[in-house]
């Protein structure tokens, strides 16, 4: 499988500067764990305590034409899809 | 009465007078402070009808009960006036120290009505209000009204607080600037103070305003503060400031670009978080007890010499003069928003009048003879002629000074249809159809298109946002399902209360730790009351209905409660492509959002409503 990640420019400290990843996975957890072999502690950023997606980010699946976000770890994600991690927006 | 001073100054600039007055213990319990303060004077002072600019009309400078604790930017202060660009309630939060210099001077708010007969600027120190001779300071913009003010050793120390050439030009939407980085953007207050002849208000003391719980106090801005520092919620904000929002706001497709024809910009990575770093940042500044430090300095000599004194653009700005106006340039934009905080005009609703004129000169409604020189998309240099126009209302800027609303109704020829705004105030940069909740809040607040009236959809994509206020459901941010219960509890307790209490908003954002728990604990351990969190709710749709009733006096109606015919057009690309907001479905949101304020389907609050708010 071929998934490409996309950092938001505001995570530049996080990945090293590298704002896009080549990995693999058809859960949203399985790509956190490829992500974490690029790049050692990327994944326990990305994670709350419980182990969850961090409140202050969220994780925008692109397939195609159509956007959504990921709610969970066991999001499914297919071959050709574009993950994007962002800060929420909250206000202006 | 803690948290408080117990006495408002009142300033009669026409009979050259001041008087204080006690603060009544029983308005403040029901209005708190601030806009709530603002919106209840206003409502009592005026009459359906009468103009913004008159001496009857009152500019009101009020605090909160937090001003005096310097946490999150507690010290700022509440600016409400008539806006005479909305002909509606005005209002704009602006954080800085006014709001605590003038606690220390011992007054809880300045309410000034009446126009001098030349120009003057008020000296307020210790319980003493001088009114002094400002000739020398008009025509000056706000850097050197600041510098001429501070000359005189008696105002060295104190804050100054001014409008620019706008100001005094009465261009709608005229800022008052506070400190060179602190704004009341957005409405014309600036334009207010100008009509007053009133150039400046100079303040300091340091009188204490009594606190009822101050280790409790302690405990609950500790923990908070630990928590900023710790969570990592405001990591993004802090790093990057505001700026982290343009590139995500590109991807959701929600980034107007165009004059709002689009939402997505194609020169993004030249005026995203890191190009904005990369390029005119120079430093980050916090507001007074803040650990965020979302605020951020920009500086640079070439291609355009960039001034460190003022606040850098925020993304409101960079959007407003970057993607809406097709410039890509991030210099310019650092340039444009200078400019325009000289000569004290708001940035988005300037963004949006030019982006009206470029769109006017495209499709040749306004021609180079009418304007003067061609105005293309994205030239900078037309942008910094344009601030300039308005500012000064030279030629045509003379028109697109009073907004563009009234300047689509002079031009005519179709223009109405490309003219943002919402009952006059111009849209601000978030697209609504890629986040329905945001145009259901721009269609209802009481002063039109604000994009600080509702917390954004965004935050709400997942379960238990907000559990003491009652927001659990995740909603996708493009849905219109469940956006008007979501928007109605966000207008009071987020888009009223915080400009009562004038705190910062943005660590009030979820998932931003500034729960609503802790903020009325705070609340309580500052004036020793008992309030609980629906009651802190309570007070914001208290204030917000008092807010509609004067706006239905002034003849507004649920025909004015509507967004821009354009956001009616389906986007064809980005992160929103396919979202539109269609009328239809408006007023579905509006029957059902008037039914949970308990107003009629006109919109107009029911008798029953008003007696539950206690504002019958």
């Amino acid at each position: 499988m071929a998934i490409t990640v996309r950092f938001s420019s505001a995570f530049q400290d996080l990945t090293h500067g590298k704002k896009t990843f080549l990995v693999d996975g058809d859960r949203l957890s399985k790509v956190l764990d490829d992500l974490e072999g690029q790049v050692p502690g990327l994944k326990t950023n990305l994670l709350n305590g419980e182990g969850k997606i961090h409140l202050a980010y969220h994780v925008i699946l692109i397939r195609g034409h159509t956007q959504e976000l990921c709610q969970d770890l066991d999001c499914r994600i297919e071959d050709g899809d574009e993950l994007v991690i962002a800060p929420i927006i909250s206000g202006g | 009465m803690n948290g408080y001073q117990g006495k408002i100054l009142k300033v009669d600039l026409s009979a050259r007078t001041t008087r204080e007055e006690p603060l009544d213990e029983a308005v403040a319990r029901k209005y708190v402070g601030g806009v709530g303060f603002g919106v209840r004077w206003l409502y009592d002072a005026l009459q359906p009808g009468d103009d913004p600019l008159s001496p009857k009309a009152p500019l009101i400078f009020a605090t909160g009960p937090l001003a005096s604790i310097n946490f999150l930017g507690s010290t700022g202060i509440s600016v409400t006036a008539k806006s005479p660009l909305l002909g509606l309630i005005g209002d704009s939060d602006m954080r800085g120290r006014m709001g605590s210099s003038l606690k220390g001077c011992g007054y809880d708010a300045l309410v000034i009505v009446g126009k001098a007969e030349s120009p003057v600027y008020l000296r307020i120190t210790e319980g003493s209000c001088q009114i002094l001779e400002g000739s020398h300071l008009w025509g000056k913009d706000i850097r050197e009204t600041q510098e001429l003010i501070q000359a005189d050793p008696e105002n060295k120390t104190l804050l100054v607080a001014s409008i620019g050439v706008a100001g005094e030009r009465l261009v709608k939407y005229a800022t008052i600037c506070c400190e060179l980085q602190f704004f009341a953007g957005r409405t014309g207050t600036g334009a207010v103070m100008g009509s007053k002849n009133l150039k400046a208000i100079v303040l300091g003391g340091k009188l204490e305003t009594p606190v009822s719980n101050p280790g409790k106090v302690n405990e609950l801005t500790r923990a908070i503060t630990s928590q900023i520092q710790t969570d990592g919620t405001c990591d993004t904000l802090s790093k990057y400031g505001t700026w982290n929002t343009t590139g995500p706001a590109n991807l959701n497709g929600i980034l107007p670009t165009k004059n709002f024809q689009a939402t997505a910009f194609s020169e993004i990575d030249k005026i995203n978080g890191d190009a904005m770093l990369g390029t005119i940042y120079a430093k980050k500044r916090t507001c007074p007890g803040c650990a965020i430090g979302s605020r951020r300095v920009v500086a640079g000599e070439s291609p355009y010499s960039l001034s460190p004194d003022f606040a850098g653009p925020q993304y409101e700005t960079v959007a407003a003069m970057g993607s809406l106006l097709l410039n890509g340039n991030p210099y310019a934009i650092a340039k444009a928003n200078e400019l325009c905080n000289l000569y004290g005009i708001d940035t988005i609703s300037a963004g949006v009048t030019i982006a009206f004129a470029m769109e006017c000169f495209e499709r040749g409604v306004l021609t180079e003879q009418e304007l003067g020189f061609k105005l293309s998309w994205g030239d900078p240099a037309g942008i910094f002629r344009m601030i300039e126009m308005i500012s000064l209302r030279e030629g045509l800027g003379d028109l697109l000074a009073e907004g563009v609303k009234k300047a689509s109704a002079k031009i005519g020829k179709g223009s109405e249809q490309w003219a943002m705004h919402v009952k006059g105030m111009e849209v601000p940069m978030h697209d609504p159809r890629g986040k329905k909740g945001m145009g259901l809040a721009y269609a209802t607040s009481f002063k039109g298109a604000d994009h600080e009236s509702s917390i954004h959809d965004e935050a709400f994509q997942r379960e238990n946002v907000f559990p003491e206020l009652g927001l659990t459901a995740a909603m996708g941010r493009k849905q219109f399902e469940g956006k008007a219960a979501l928007v109605k509890t966000l207008q009071e307790y987020w888009g009223v209360m915080a400009d009562v209490v004038t705190i910062c908003k943005f660590p009030m954002c979820p998932p931003r730790p500034l729960k609503p728990g802790p903020l009325v604990e705070l609340l309580n351990a500052v004036t020793g009351w008992e309030f609980t969190v629906q009651d802190f709710v309570t007070t914001g749709e208290r204030i917000f209905n008092l807010a509609r009733m004067f706006n239905l006096r002034e003849g507004m109606a649920r025909k004015d409660d509507l967004l821009p015919s354009r956001f009616e057009e389906v986007l064809k690309e980005g992160g929103s492509a396919g979202e539109s907001y269609p009328g239809r479905e408006l007023a579905k949101l509006l029957d059902e959002y008037y039914g949970l304020r308990g107003w009629s389907p006109e919109g107009i609050p029911t008798q029953e409503t008003l007696r539950r708010l206690g504002l019958s």
